[in-house]
Formats: C-alpha cells, sequence, structure tokens
C-alpha cells in the first residue's frame, strides 16, 4: 500500500521535473540539432526536433572564416588567468574582512562593495579612456585586469568572506598557538578548508569572464585577439546577414566545455559547497 | 574643453599608477599607421580591401600600414562612438545610411571636396548628384557613398505560377506592375501555399526606414524636405500605410509582426531589397526574376540604399587618411569595389561593370533596376538626431501592426512623438 | 620578524593579565595583525579604487557637462542635465518598466530556485541529470540563448506550435506589452535560475538533519517544517542570492536588446537599456551619465536596506 503511493508521488514527481525542464533543455537542444541542419532548414516552421540529414560541414566553416581555434584559445585562457587572479584576491580580501580586524575595515569592505553595484555599461567609457592613455587598448589586459582586481571579483570577496565568517574560529587556535602568522594561517589552515567556497567564486568568475560581451566589443579590435562571444557575431555574409548554421555552431561548440565540467564536476560542486555551506 | 577632458582622465588614470607609460600621440614625424573601421568580416571584402591598402602603401613610404577594422554590424556605430569617446579614433570609417545626417552635419567628419578635386584624375563630377546628397552638409562633401544600391522586387516566378499568377515581368509588359497587383498576387500564394507573400526585407516591424521602398509611391515622406514638419499624418502617408495595413491584416498578402519568411530560402513571393543579395541565390533552388520596385498611385519611383566612407575629424592623422581615401575611391579603385559595391560613378553605372559583381543578374536587368533608377533614385529617410527619431518612430508605430489599429490615429501619435525632435 | 617573535607575542598575549599593563610585545602583534589586514585587501582595494571609483568619480563628472561625441562638444552645464532628468517625459516609464522586471525577475527567480532545489533535494535517483539539466543555459552564451528565444516566441515560433498542439492559442508573445515583459523575464529567469539552485542546493544539504527530525517530533507538517526550519537554516543564501539577483536584474541589458529593443512601444526599456540608447545610440554622453548616477543610486539604496534587514531575518550572521 505504502510503497504503491510512494511510487506514485515519486512517478508524479519525475513527470513534474521533466515537464518543468523542457524550457531549460529545448533552446539548447535546438541550437546543437540546428547547427548540423543547412541553413535554410533552420527556422522552417514548424521547428524540427531533428535535422533531416545531419552534415558537419558548419563546424569546419568556423575555421575557414575566423581565426577561430585562436579566438577559443583567447577565451579560455582569460577566463583561466581570471578564474586563479580572482581566487587568490578575493580569497585574502575576503579572509581578512571576516577574520582580522583592523581600523576601517567595516568602512573599507564598505567601499568595496560598490563595486558590486555597478553594470559594465556605467563605466566603460572612462575605463576605455583609462585603457586608451596605458596604451592598452587592443590588448587582453583589460579583460584581465578589470575582472580580476575590479567590479566582478567583489562578489567573489563577498562570498568569500561570507564563508570565512561561518568558519569556526577555534579551526584557527590551534595554528595560532603552533605560532602561525596571518599568512600562515590563512594560506595553510583557513584556504584548505574553503574548497567549496573556492569551487563557487571559480564558476560564478570563469562564467562571467567566458560569456563577457560589451567589454571585448570595445577594447578588442584585431580577429586575432577575439574572444568567444565577440567572435560569434563576426560570422556573417557580405550582406551583413547572419550565417545561422556557422554561428550555431561556434554557439554549441562555445557551451560545450562548460556543460563538460560542470558534469563532471558537480556533484564535488554541490555537495562540497554542502559540507560548509555557504553561510549567507 | 576637450583638453580639460583629457586631462582629466589622463590626471585619473595616471595617479594610481605613477609608471602609467606611453600616452601622448608622438608628431607626424615617423610613418604614420591609419586605421578604417568597417563592420564586414567578410574574408572577400577583407582582402580587396588589403589588396587596395598595398597598391597605395607601394608608393607611400610615408605610411607604414593601414588596419581595417572590422566591428559588429549589430551596435557599429555605438562601437564607433565609443572609440571617439574614449579618443580612440579610427582615422576612416564607414558610416551607415542611418547615422549619415548625424556625422555629417555636426562636425564628426573632416570635408573632403578640396581634397578629391585638388586629386589628379579623381573626376569629382563623374559622381552622380542623387548619390552623394545625403553626404553633403552647405556645398561641402564629407563622405565617399561607396555603396549605392537601388531598392528592387525580387520574384519567385515558381511560387506565382503555383497559384496561376503572371509574373511580374508580365505585369510590367502589359504595364500592370503596381503594388495593387504586387498584393493581389501575395495574398493568393499566402492563401493556397505554404509561403508568405510579400516581405519587405529587414523591416520585421522594427526598421521602420525600409518602408520608404514602399510609401514613396504615393509620394509619401515621413518629413518635410527641410525636416521641419512631420509628414506621417499627411494624407499620403496614411493612405500609404493604410494600404500597408490592409495588406497585412485583411489580405495576408505580408507576413505579420513576429512571423519570419526568408524570401531566398523560398519562404515567400517576392521581397523588397537591394540587388546585391542577389549573391544568397547562388544555389538557386527555385526560378526568380528581379524587377524594379511596383508602381505606386503617383507613378513609378526608386529607393536607393547607401553606405559612405569618411574621415574623421578627430583622426590621428586626418591628412594621411583622406589621401588614401582619394585614392581608394578613384576611378580605378572604383572599379574594383564595384565588384561587391555599387558605384555612385557616372561611368561605371554600366551593365558591364556592375555585371561582374552580379554575375547571377542579367545586363537588361541591371539596366531596368540598377542603371535608369539611380538617377532619380530617393535616398532612404535620415535626419540630425536620426537615432532618437527612429527610436521615437519605431516605438509610436508599433501601435500600428494590430488588426483593428486606428491607422491614422496611430500617425497622428507618431507626429507628436517626434515633433519635439524635428523642431531641433 | 621572526618566528621566534611572533611566538612570544602570542604567549605574552595568553598570559597577560586584563589590569596589568599592556605589554609591548603584544602592541606589536597587534600592530602586525592591522599591517596583515592591510595588505590583505590591499589589491582588491586598489582594484576597487582603479577600475570602480575613478571611472565612476568621472561619471559623475561627465553628468556635469553637455558631451555630444559627434559634434566633439565637451561643455560645463552644471545641473542642466539633473534638470532635464527631472523632467524627461519618458523616465516615469521608463522606471515603472525596471520595477516591474526586476520584482518579477527577482521573485520568479528565487522562488524558481528554491522550488528546484528543494525537489531535486530528495534521495531520488536521477537527480544529478535533472540538476545538469536545469544549469545547463547557465553555460550557453548569453546572446546565442537568447537569439534561440527570439525564434521560439514568435508569432508562428515553437512556444506557439506547441501551444497549439495542446489545443490552445498563444499571443504573438513579444508584440504585446505585457507578455513582452513577461517573455523577457522568463527567458532571463532560464538562462540564470540553475547558479541559485545549486546554491540553494548547497545550502539545503548543510542543513543537520537532526532539526528535521526534531520538527517532526512536534509533529510539524511538511510545509510548517519548510518555514520553521529550512527557511531560517538557509536565510544567509536566500540573502547572498537575493542580493546578487536584484543587482544583476538591474544591470539586464543585452536580452532586452536581442529580444524586444524596447519594445513594444517602449514598455520594456529598463533604465540601464535607456542609459544605452542615450549614451551609445543617441550619443549624448552627458545625459548618459546623469542616468548612470540616478541607476547607481538606485542600486546603492536597495542594497543597503536588504544589508540592514540582514540583522533582522537572516540567523547567524555575526
Amino acid at each position: 500500500m505504502k510503497t504503491d503511493r510512494s511510487r506514485r508521488a515519486k512517478l508524479a514527481l519525475y513527470g513534474l521535473l521533466c515537464l518543468l525542464a523542457v524550457p531549460f533543455v529545448f533552446p539548447t537542444w535546438w541550437m546543437v540539432t540546428s547547427s548540423l541542419k543547412p541553413a535554410n532548414e533552420i527556422f522552417a516552421f514548424p521547428p524540427s526536433l531533428f535535422p533531416s540529414d545531419p552534415s558537419l560541414a558548419a563546424y569546419g566553416r568556423v575555421f575557414e572564416f575566423a581565426p577561430f581555434a585562436q579566438q577559443y584559445f583567447n577565451s579560455m585562457y582569460i577566463a583561466a588567468v581570471v578564474t586563479v587572479g580572482t581566487l587568490a584576491v578575493s580569497s585574502l580580501a575576503g579572509y581578512a574582512f571576516a577574520r582580522i580586524r583592523f581600523p576601517g575595515h567595516n568602512a573599507l569592505f564598505l567601499v568595496i562593495l560598490v563595486g558590486l553595484l555597478i553594470p559594465s555599461e556605467v563605466t566603460i567609457v572612462p575605463l576605455f579612456q583609462m585603457f586608451n592613455a596605458w596604451g592598452l587598448i587592443d590588448t587582453h589586459w583589460p579583460l584581465l585586469l578589470v575582472p580580476i582586481f575590479g567590479a566582478p571579483s567583489v562578489l567573489a570577496t563577498l562570498i568569500m568572506r561570507q564563508f570565512f565568517i561561518a568558519l569556526p574560529v577555534e579551526i584557527e587556535e590551534a595554528g595560532r598557538m603552533d605560532g602561525l602568522g596571518r599568512f600562515a594561517l590563512y594560506a595553510r589552515i583557513a584556504l584548505p578548508l574553503s574548497r567549496p567556497a573556492l569551487g563557487a567564486v571559480a564558476i560564478f568568475s570563469f562564467l562571467h569572464s567566458w560569456n563577457l560581451y560589451l567589454e571585448p566589443v570595445v577594447f578588442l579590435s584585431t580577429p586575432e585577439k577575439f574572444t568567444l562571444p565577440q567572435a560569434l557575431t563576426q560570422f556573417v555574409d557580405a550582406y551583413g546577414g547572419p550565417m545561422w548554421d556557422v554561428q550555431l555552431s561556434a554557439a554549441t561548440m562555445s557551451a560545450l566545455p562548460v556543460l563538460i565540467v560542470f558534469v563532471v564536476a558537480q556533484r564535488q560542486f554541490v555537495e562540497g559547497l554542502a559540507h560548509t555551506g555557504i553561510k549567507g | 574643453m576637450r583638453i580639460t577632458r583629457r586631462t582629466m582622465v589622463a590626471a585619473a588614470a595616471a595617479s594610481p599608477l605613477a609608471l602609467a607609460s606611453c600616452g601622448g600621440e608622438s608628431g607626424d614625424d615617423g610613418p604614420v599607421t591609419l586605421r578604417m573601421t568597417i563592420w564586414s568580416a567578410n574574408e572577400d571584402h577583407l582582402a580587396l580591401l588589403d589588396g587596395i591598402a598595398d597598391d597605395y602603401l607601394a608608393d607611400h613610404p610615408e605610411v607604414e600600414a593601414i588596419e581595417f577594422d572590422p566591428l559588429p554590424f549589430e551596435g557599429y556605430t555605438s562601437t564607433l562612438t565609443t572609440q571617439i569617446a574614449g579618443d580612440n579614433a579610427p582615422d576612416l570609417a564607414w558610416i551607415l545610411e542611418n547615422s549619415a545626417p548625424d556625422f555629417v552635419t555636426t562636425g564628426a567628419l573632416a570635408p573632403l571636396g578640396d581634397k578629391l578635386s585638388g586629386t589628379d584624375g579623381y573626376e569629382l563630377d563623374d559622381l552622380v548628384p542623387a548619390a552623394t546628397d545625403l553626404w553633403r552638409h552647405e556645398d561641402e562633401l564629407y563622405a565617399y557613398p561607396f555603396s549605392t544600391s537601388p531598392f528592387a522586387m525580387f520574384v519567385n516566378t515558381d511560387l506565382l505560377a503555383q497559384v496561376g499568377q503572371p509574373t511580374a515581368s508580365e505585369l510590367i509588359a502589359s504595364g500592370e506592375w503596381t503594388w495593387e497587383r504586387a498584393v493581389e498576387a501575395g495574398a493568393a500564394v499566402g492563401a493556397q501555399t505554404d509561403a508568405d507573400g510579400i516581405v519587405i526585407r529587414d523591416f520585421d516591424y522594427a526598421g521602420w526606414d525600409n518602408l520608404s521602398t514602399l510609401w514613396t509611391g504615393w509620394d509619401a515622406r515621413p518629413w518635410s524636405e527641410d525636416g521641419t514638419e512631420c509628414g506621417f499624418a499627411e494624407p499620403e502617408m496614411v493612405e500609404a500605410l493604410g494600404f500597408m495595413h490592409e495588406a497585412v491584416f485583411e489580405h495576408q498578402a505580408m507576413p505579420g509582426p513576429g512571423t519570419t519568411a526568408d524570401f531566398f530560402a523560398g519562404e515567400a513571393a517576392m521581397t523588397v531589397t537591394q540587388i546585391s543579395r542577389a549573391g544568397l541565390l547562388e544555389d538557386g533552388s527555385f526560378a526568380w526574376e528581379l524587377v524594379p520596385l511596383p508602381a505606386g498611385p503617383a507613378g513609378e519611383y526608386s529607393v536607393i540604399g547607401q553606405a559612405g566612407i569618411g574621415v574623421l575629424a578627430v583622426a590621428p592623422h586626418p591628412e594621411h587618411a583622406a589621401d588614401f581615401l582619394a585614392f581608394m575611391t578613384g576611378p580605378e579603385n572604383s572599379e574594383k569595389l564595384a565588384q561587391f559595391f555599387p558605384p555612385p560613378r557616372q561611368s561605371q553605372l554600366t551593365a558591364e561593370v556592375l555585371g561582374q559583381a552580379n554575375p547571377l543578374l542579367s545586363d537588361e536587368q541591371l539596366q531596368a533596376v540598377v542603371i535608369d533608377r539611380i538617377d532619380d533614385g530617393v535616398v532612404k529617410p535620415s535626419h540630425t538626431g536620426q537615432a532618437q527619431i527612429d527610436q521615437a518612430v519605431r516605438a509610436a508605430l508599433d501601435p500600428l501592426w494590430t488588426p483593428d489599429a486606428d491607422v491614422e490615429g496611430v500617425l497622428t501619435e507618431v507626429c507628436a512623438a517626434i515633433d519635439p525632435f524635428l523642431a531641433q | 620578524m621572526s618566528r621566534a617573535d611572533v611566538d612570544t607575542a602570542a604567549s605574552g598575549r595568553r598570559t597577560r593579565r586584563p589590569d596589568g599593563p599592556r605589554p609591548r610585545r603584544g602592541w606589536t602583534a597587534r600592530r602586525r595583525e592591522v599591517a596583515a589586514g592591510y595588505l590583505f585587501v590591499a589589491p582588491q582595494l586598489l582594484g576597487t579604487v582603479l577600475f570602480v571609483l575613478v571611472p565612476l568619480a568621472l561619471v559623475f563628472w561627465y553628468s556635469f557637462h553637455e558631451w555630444n561625441v559627434l559634434v566633439g562638444s565637451f561643455e560645463f552645464t552644471g545641473a542642466a542635465n539633473y534638470e532635464r532628468l527631472a523632467s524627461d517625459p519618458a523616465l516615469p516609464g521608463v522606471l515603472g518598466a525596471t520595477a516591474t522586471f526586476s520584482v518579477g525577475l527577482v521573485v520568479l527567480n528565487l522562488s524558481l530556485a528554491l522550488a528546484l532545489a528543494v525537489l531535486l533535494n530528495q534521495k531520488l535517483r536521477g537527480t544529478i541529470v535533472f540538476r545538469t539539466l536545469f544549469f545547463s543555459p547557465v553555460a550557453v552564451t548569453l546572446v546565442a540563448w537568447t537569439i534561440v528565444w527570439r525564434f521560439l516566441l514568435q508569432d508562428d515560433g515553437g512556444v506557439n506550435g506547441l501551444l497549439t498542439a495542446l489545443g490552445t492559442e498563444g499571443p504573438n508573445w513579444l508584440r504585446r506589452e505585457t507578455t513582452a515583459m513577461i517573455a523577457v523575464i522568463v527567458v532571463q529567469v532560464l538562462k540564470n535560475v540553475g547558479l541559485n539552485m545549486v546554491l540553494f542546493l548547497a545550502a539545503l544539504q548543510g542543513v543537520p538533519q537532526e532539526l528535521y527530525e526534531a520538527s517532526m517530533l512536534d509533529g510539524a507538517g511538511r510545509w510548517t517544517r519548510f518555514r520553521r526550519v529550512t527557511v531560517p537554516m538557509i536565510s544567509p543564501t536566500i540573502l547572498l542570492t537575493s542580493i546578487i539577483t536584484v543587482v544583476g536584474s538591474l544591470q539586464v541589458f543585452a536580452q532586452i536588446d536581442v529580444l524586444t529593443s524596447g519594445g513594444p512601444g517602449t514598455s520594456t526599456t529598463v533604465l540601464v537599456y535607456y542609459l544605452y540608447q542615450n549614451a551609445f545610440q543617441f550619443h549624448d554622453f552627458g545625459y548618459g551619465a546623469t542616468l548612470s548616477v540616478l541607476l547607481f543610486a538606485i542600486v546603492l539604496v536597495l542594497t543597503v536596506v536588504q544589508w540592514q534587514m540582514r540583522r533582522k531575518w537572516v540567523v547567524h550572521e555575526d
């Protein structure tokens, strides 16, 4: 009796989840399958679920039309450097704001929080002027420096601070007894314990860098230096009309690594977060 | 005052990093590098431009390199203005037709007249007046219209035959090629097949300036010649857009808002667009023809679309840039550019020159659609402060695209929305 | 300083008597502590000054100028831009749209994220698959995601095709004011709700099982348990996600540009889009800067309010 009811409840739950998943999955499915269709079939109505005659031709053309491999590498290495840099900057700052009492730490924290509040459209013009004055236009420096040290890393600092606040002080007491200095306490005790929070920060900053659109468009002008989101808009025919099959192939390729990383790492990620929990 | 802003930014930029390097433009001593922004990332276009640049560099040691910067077509003008605002203006830039007045009348571009008329063998008089109108301000030329392409009607004759409608050339032969008849044919296709009727390409119920390819047949115009009086509420416009409203919602001869139909994929019977799009028909899965726009109540007419190239007033090397522009757009190179962009030069408006760019089109088609029509062509509407007007018209026109819209009422609202901008 | 110094400093502190004179060594330790604090925050602080505060100050300064990039004009006009702001006939509509959009987005995003997290926090086969599915839009490039949805939301697009198959008729989503706003919100929520879901999931797994058991002994029902146990225990995460989501909702730009360009009419023209239009399309950087200042002020106030509220309902804040 009871198992019967719980089985029915389970079935209903699966049904609900499947239904909910449709709007999440269908666009991606459409993107991937359409990239295998010939251009004139993509916008056919009604939209077809499977390509009638799948072909990888558009994928080859992605590399013909643009230095796509180079652009892929650019996005990869920029996102990687930004992720590592953000982890360092934000864990240091987050640790200090959570653990160390120094004059003005509250005020300074509020100052830094300002960075959380600013859309990139607001500061793009002055930032462009400043980087221009430094001779850094059409280089990757703005895409590295601003996310690591500027507004985007503030969220990371906030996450790290909240995490360290929740970490029991007693854990560090032993290290203190052993005479560890602040940096040693941070590096040898606090940091190893903060893997889950670092994981969250890594995902946030990687995705942020990976998806950045306005900044590369504004700061970069040489196709060899472009990043992926910017490169996607460059697949146009001679009249400025988008080449959909090529754009969708490129978009599919740009989504894959993130999806794969999540599939592989999500269990550690979620469970890691859960073990200590991001306490607010 | 610009200097104040620059100083301020420089100070702001320098203070935290005392060692801030670089900065200051070097004088004009050494060889210069010219930079030109374009919106095409097409390889063939870039190869052509690089070729012209190489020819120029061979004879001009004072110029070290010429870079072509492809910016995304979406947001092209915004990115360009961001670069200008950031004190990093290119030397030359392609200018979109709808931002022409903003660039031409504001002093954003350097005057070209003296340079071009002073260049040997340039033949400035060869430029068709109808083509340069948009790029002039107070008798001075500010940009060269490197692409001047008339709008025409592409017709899918397979679809028309399928529903038993005469082809456009048959209607032209019998003198019946009018919007009235075109809509009739479009309605028949819309009713009897899966395809749609007539598509005004790139309109998509937002890019309203493309509708000038229709309303010019009614002699309607969005504003008066001098740009001060709104023309949307005038009887001609009310009639023209009323006609279109009926075509969309009553006859279903045009796809409604939020429906895409691509003529070039065989999804529509006819489309209004520029002839250069003929290249999209290369694969040729259906029979088609190219004809001039149908006549409206006010008779025959033509509309041309343009793109210009100019030298920025704040360019790092305006003189070198102007010299290169004169080289690039002279008779010889203009003929090369004609491979992709119909030239504004009278002497090159021949079926022969245009034919090399459009191998799919016959000499007769080019003669009828381009050469005979370019002289009296009307350019798409544009006005100083176009971006604001564009936005205001788009927003105010939205209510028109519902089945029971009050056409005259909506158009009166459009005028109310743009009057403040026209008055400026 | 050497390791030995620290050692004595630490021991000195431990043996210190409250009424005794402050030992000199302890003072040094305190000073080192302070120095460490400043050093630790220095990179972030310098970055904030350089890449946030200085640009912000410049924007503030620009807002007192008439700056037309094309004309090349840059003139001090005092408060003229602010007077224009106060009398801008378009602004009330823009602020209204912004409020509707943000409230809709935040409420839908947070409640859906929490609901999904609760559903997927059960002991059930296949939850990993579903987690990945709900998270997958996060991995898709924003512009690609939005373009696909624009296609699906067309009058004859996939959504209405589905509705027709189910026997009802859908509206022309992006062409009507109400449905366009709903569409923009939903598309944005679908894109990003996965991130919040993961954060909630993590928080839920951190709730000690004993608390549930205790409340079950008290005879609490599912809903009561959720309200009395779950919500308070995960309140810090709720605060974090709501701050991120509120701030993010005021920065949504590319999605609106692709889906509706602020229309129909001006119904989806939110503040950041209006700012973009003025600065980058109308070349009016001065007024754009003024709108930036307004946007900044709004975000600032909202965040301060949320931050203050945390003391009220966030359970284990320091």
